[in-house]
């Protein structure tokens, strides 16, 4: 009888790794596949966003067949039938000889070092090392901690040179900041021409490097990772939406970190949400609402606020943030088709760009394209972490065009082609691409700006050019919550707060500037500010981190936030102050939570039909003490 | 060049593949090159033979790689593919830089127009237009001469557009490096040649397919090439004719250290080593015995003196516990203590780790400092197992390149085939070659960062 034939895919490969077998694509690399049967390889050079190296030489392993020789496993490839023995003699003890040349010239800093605790070199030291050091001689000494930049330190003895920081530069975020000095056991992490490093990128080399050797100054010698909880959530700087963990401890909160979102930001955050939360807390910050100047409770404070809005129509000016979440822009939505109808309102940091039509581009389909324009818009300023997902097609092959009026970082790689053209003449450059050779083999993008409100024009070239190429297109929304703010409603353009003689300003006050012409001001704003000086009420507000609530990022995907931190009595949840406003103007809410605003949200705006179905909130973390090290 | 005295071999003999004409004055004037019979393998490659008969007598005459592996050539050229239109390399390895080679340097100051007929021809039968030498930075005079002999040959049409009228376009250029040992490893030479940091590559994948600028090349060392004129002109057969079953030709040894005549000598692959040595470079200085050698480089495991009649094919010196490496012979006799010369080496090493790798980059200074130690007569047995702990950190593909597993193999086998004198030093301060007691502090040469140690330049126990 002929043997069965079993169907195998001819893109997978099996293999045994310490006897349990797994079935993975092929190219996945050994340590990826180990990882998928919870086997753990330890690696410091190694990460799965960096190409592999095989530096360290920590994730040795015994691969037959195969040469007699320890081979690395984030180098090697699956192959079918292949046996990895990690658990080996040979293999144990070669991780622990090379755990022990770690050490050699590691100085004895954990009880001083912010890494500890999270540290993948105590925890691997402490699964696969040897237990006692053999070490006789003085190690290496450097002049530490080098400050080298406003956010980050570098500590020379504690560098195991892995090199992900020096390849982050290259590969990922294209400047080269960052440098190898010397050779040998004389190398040395340096800055070019020691100058301090500047890029928007700069912080995510924190969260790479695998030891204490670069370690953030803004969260420095403020506490153990075991000694926070951290809360899942979104960046509101800007309209990416990064995913990102809140770290809270005892109230406060005490950093920012990525929390991998291969979607939208592939694990990577710009220093604008990692650095930028000193404020929410700054003991300026105000808990109890005022009424020309003086305390009060907040019936008070939201009768006066009241009186001074109520029955102007359109005389009254209001002033909303970027990121506004969708739920109290829903709220404000019920206050102007009621009791506000007729106001003003201003959006902070609107787009000059027409509301999305048609399929757009999402961030993730940027990695599959073969060509993308870019135009209008200097990423790395607007939606940094887009600028990365840029370069990560371009590295994969893409042929990149940009249009602006002047250089920007993207091209610096070679290749990339830039067409000057003078701020508000963009539409007639892109006219002139069509046919180019460069947008003949699809799939294409277009990324479009507003040339910060230089081009009004730019939609329908960008159109045209799409047509013509079979391109899709993504609009450079720069405000964190645009795209749901104009699903809404609230977040017309072309309004000017000029004559207003009332303003409500929710968030920071207006650029321009309180208008003259106003007379009375109302704010709602979680830190004190110059132009609350003269205003009439100023409401105790929140910060995004006591925020909950959606954004719709710049691709129309919600996204939830979630409080790190309580919201401290007697301040209140914007939403609690956006109803009582509105039962003293004669419209009461009856919302007993957020949930019922976001149900009643996605039921009036089916593009943000997700607002409806928040995910479940996540278990408790583990405590970081006996998680799995973070590579 | 000023003339000096020739120290090696020269002049017509039978197993002058190499070396034939050395010694005709002007010889790296083209007209006389011409005059011996040169270029006439180049024209045969281009207007008599297709590039896979290049290969084919290539493989048919056994030619190894003489940089150190030992591969054959013939073979690895067969490893590129075929040809897509693109740009392919051919990289001349003249780093040379293992410690006791100095071959490379006397083909090229002797008579370049040699190599550069045998790039040609590797050129033409691997179909890659475009060569690059890579030589070291300090061979200043060398690198003019194999300057001046491309110049000449480029000024004669054997470089160019249409050598001998045939469609292949073909240049060599010239890159000098900086002084890094490294640089001989063939992919952090690479790296050297494309403009960045002087580290070694993963393998795979390897260059033949991968190379310089992501494109295949071919990486073939100085001494290698220029044997290829020879055996284009009288047939890869002849060649075989040579050496042993699987060691064909000759080879270009460097004789150097405590003998009479050092020097690089041609020998034929399979003679013992004891020819080369008390043969051609005169044995051990009078009354001296020879006690330690090493065969090919100080990357190849060290040999006792009582082993001088080793064959020295490639073969023979495995089946020896060593290997044929470069072909740099370094002879040391009874005046010469084990400890301190591997001490020398070592730090060589250590010296010269790119960094990439942990075990290389710690391991070498690691084994520094033991060595500093011991022979300031401060070691004690706990050094004997350091020594040996260091070794076997740096074995068994700990390291990324070679370069890490020669310095685990200078200590593993001082210590292995010269142990009495690591016990005396270690176990009883004492060296019975360089007197009896405790030695003078030896001046640290261990990287220590970019701060002194405390308290200035101190070893641990001194």
């Amino acid at each position: 009888m002929p043997d069965a034939v079993v169907e195998k895919d001819p893109n997978s490969a099996t293999l045994t790794i310490d006897g349990v077998a797994v079935t993975v694509p092929k190219g996945t690399l050994i340590v990826e596949a180990a990882k998928q049967v919870g086997i753990e390889i330890p690696v410091f050079c190694y990460h799965h966003k960096l190409d592999p190296v095989g530096a360290c030489r920590l994730c040795l392993v015994e691969i037959s067949p195969g040469p007699p020789r320890a081979q690395t496993a984030c180098t090697t490839p699956v192959a079918d039938g292949m046996t990895v023995k990690v658990t080996s003699a040979m293999a144990v003890k070669a991780r622990a000889d090379i755990l022990e040349f770690e050490l050699v010239n590691h100085p004895l800093d954990c009880p001083v070092c912010d890494k500890g605790g999270e540290c993948p070199l105590q925890d691997f030291t402490y699964r696969h090392g040897y237990p006692v050091s053999r070490v006789l001689d003085a190690r290496l000494h450097f002049a530490k901690p080098l400050p080298i930049s406003p956010t980050i330190a570098l500590d020379r003895e504690r560098c195991v040179l892995c090199y992900r920081c020096t390849r982050y530069y290259d590969e990922i975020a294209w400047e080269q900041e960052l440098t190898v000095a010397q050779r040998g056991v004389e190398s040395f992490i340096a800055t070019q021409f020691d100058e301090p490093l500047q890029s928007v990128f700069s912080g995510n080399i924190i969260d790479l490097c695998p030891v204490g050797a670069l370690t953030s100054r803004v969260w420095r010698f403020q506490s153990r990772p075991w000694d926070m909880r951290h809360t899942a959530s979104v960046c509101s700087k800007c309209s990416v939406g990064c995913n990102v963990n809140l770290w809270e401890r005892r109230g406060e909160l005490m950093r920012v970190t990525s929390r991998e979102n291969d979607e939208i930001d592939d694990g990577w955050i710009c220093d604008r949400g990692r650095f930028d939360y000193a404020d929410v807390n700054d003991e300026r910050r105000l808990s109890t609402p005022l009424v020309k100047g003086v305390g009060t409770s907040w019936e008070r404070a939201i009768r006066a606020l009241g009186d001074g809005i109520k029955g102007r129509g359109s005389k009254l000016g209001i002033s909303l943030p970027q990121d506004l979440s969708n739920e109290e822009a829903f709220l404000f939505k019920r206050l102007l088709d009621g009791p506000l109808s007729g106001a003003r309102v201003k959006m902070h940091g609107r787009t000059a760009l027409p509301p999305p039509a048609g399929e757009q581009l999402r961030i993730a389909d940027l990695d599959q394209l073969k060509a993308i324009v870019v135009v209008a818009s200097d990423l790395r300023e607007d939606t940094p972490v887009v600028n990365l997902r840029v370069k990560k097609a371009v590295r994969r092959g893409a042929r990149l065009i940009t249009v602006n009026p002047s250089e920007i970082d993207l091209d610096r790689h070679a290749g990339v082609l830039h067409v000057r053209a003078e701020a508000g003449k963009a539409a007639a450059a892109l006219g002139k691409l069509h046919g180019h050779e460069a947008l003949a083999a699809g799939p294409v993008g277009i990324l479009y700006g507003d040339g910060r409100g230089a081009e009004t024009d730019l939609a329908g070239a960008v159109a045209e050019l799409a047509e013509a190429t079979g391109a899709r297109v993504m609009p450079l929304y720069r405000a964190t919550n645009e795209r749901g703010l104009m699903a809404i409603g609230v977040a017309a353009w072309e309004e000017s707060l000029e004559g207003v003689e009332a303003l409500l300003s929710w968030g920071p006050p207006p650029a321009a500037g309180v208008p003259r012409t106003a007379s009375f001001h109302g704010a709602w704003d979680y830190l004190p500010r110059p132009a609350h000086e003269g205003a009439d009420v100023v409401l105790a507000g929140t910060s995004f981190a006591e925020q909950l609530g959606s954004y719709a990022n710049l691709e129309g995907r919600v996204q939830f936030l979630r409080p790190a931190l309580d919201v401290e009595p007697p301040r209140r949840h914007g939403w609690e102050v956006l109803s009582e406003l509105a039962a003293y103007l004669g419209l009461p809410f009856s919302y007993a939570g957020v949930g019922a605003i976001q149900r009643e949200l996605a039921a009036a705006h089916p593009e943000l039909a997700a607002v409806a179905a928040p995910p479940a909130p996540e278990p408790p973390p583990q405590p970081v003490l006996l998680g799995a090290a973070r590579p | 060049m000023a003339k000096t005295e020739l120290r090696g071999s020269h002049g017509p003999a039978p197993d002058h593949v190499l070396t034939r004409w050395i010694g005709i004055e002007n010889l790296a004037r083209i007209g006389v090159y011409e005059k011996q019979g040169g270029y006439r393998s180049w024209k045969k490659a281009m207007t008599e033979l297709e590039p896979a008969e290049l290969t084919n007598e290539v493989k048919i005459s056994g030619l190894r790689g003489r940089g150190g592996a030992g591969f054959p050539t013939g073979i690895k050229w067969g490893f590129l593919p075929p040809p897509d239109g693109g740009p392919r390399f051919v990289v001349v390895n003249a780093d040379e830089s293992e410690p006791g080679t100095a071959k490379d340097r006397y083909l090229m100051e002797n008579n370049p127009h040699q190599l550069v007929e045998g790039i040609l021809i590797a050129c033409r039968a691997v179909s890659a237009q475009q060569a690059w030498i890579y030589i070291r930075g300090e061979y200043d005079l060398q690198h003019l001469a194999v300057q001046a002999a491309i110049d000449e040959a480029r000024a004669a049409g054997y470089i160019g557009e249409k050598p001998y009228g045939v469609d292949f376009p073909v240049d060599i250029q010239l890159f000098r490096g900086h002084g890094a040992y490294i640089c001989g490893e063939e992919t952090a030479l690479l790296e050297s040649l494309e403009g960045k940091r002087a580290q070694p590559r993963s393998r795979p994948p390897f260059p033949a397919v991968k190379g310089a600028w992501g494109r295949p090349t071919l990486l073939n060392n100085v001494e290698t090439l220029s044997t290829l004129p020879w055996i284009i002109e009288k047939g890869g057969a002849e060649y075989a004719k040579f050496g042993t079953e699987k060691s064909h030709g000759t080879r270009l040894f460097t004789v150097s250290g405590d003998v009479r005549k050092p020097g690089n000598y041609e020998m034929e692959l399979g003679r013992p080593f004891r020819d080369l040595i008390e043969g051609m470079a005169g044995g051990a200085r009078p009354g001296r015995k020879i006690k330690a050698w090493w065969p090919g480089g100080s990357s190849a495991p060290v040999l006792t003196g009582d082993l001088l009649d080793t064959p020295s094919d490639l073969e023979a010196l495995a089946a020896a516990g060593s290997m044929g490496g470069s072909g740099g012979v370094i002879v040391a006799d009874d005046t010469r203590c084990v400890v301190r010369m591997a001490y020398r080496l070592v730090q060589f090493y250590a010296r010269e780790s790119c960094g990439k790798c942990t075990p290389c980059r710690v391991g070498g200074n690691w084994a520094v400092r033991t060595y500093e130690r011991v022979l300031s007569g401060h070691g004690t047995a706990d050094d004997l197992a350091l020594f040996d702990r260091v070794q076997s950190g740096l074995a068994a593909g700990r390291c990324l390149c070679g370069l890490g597993d020669a310095a685990g193999w200078v200590i593993q086998w001082t210590m292995a085939r010269f142990r009495e004198e690591y016990e005396e030093h270690c176990l009883r301060n004492e060296c019975s070659v360089e007197g009896g007691g405790r030695a003078q502090p030896l001046p640290s040469t261990a990287a220590s960062g970019d701060l002194p140690p405390p308290e200035g330049r101190k070893l641990a126990h001194a």
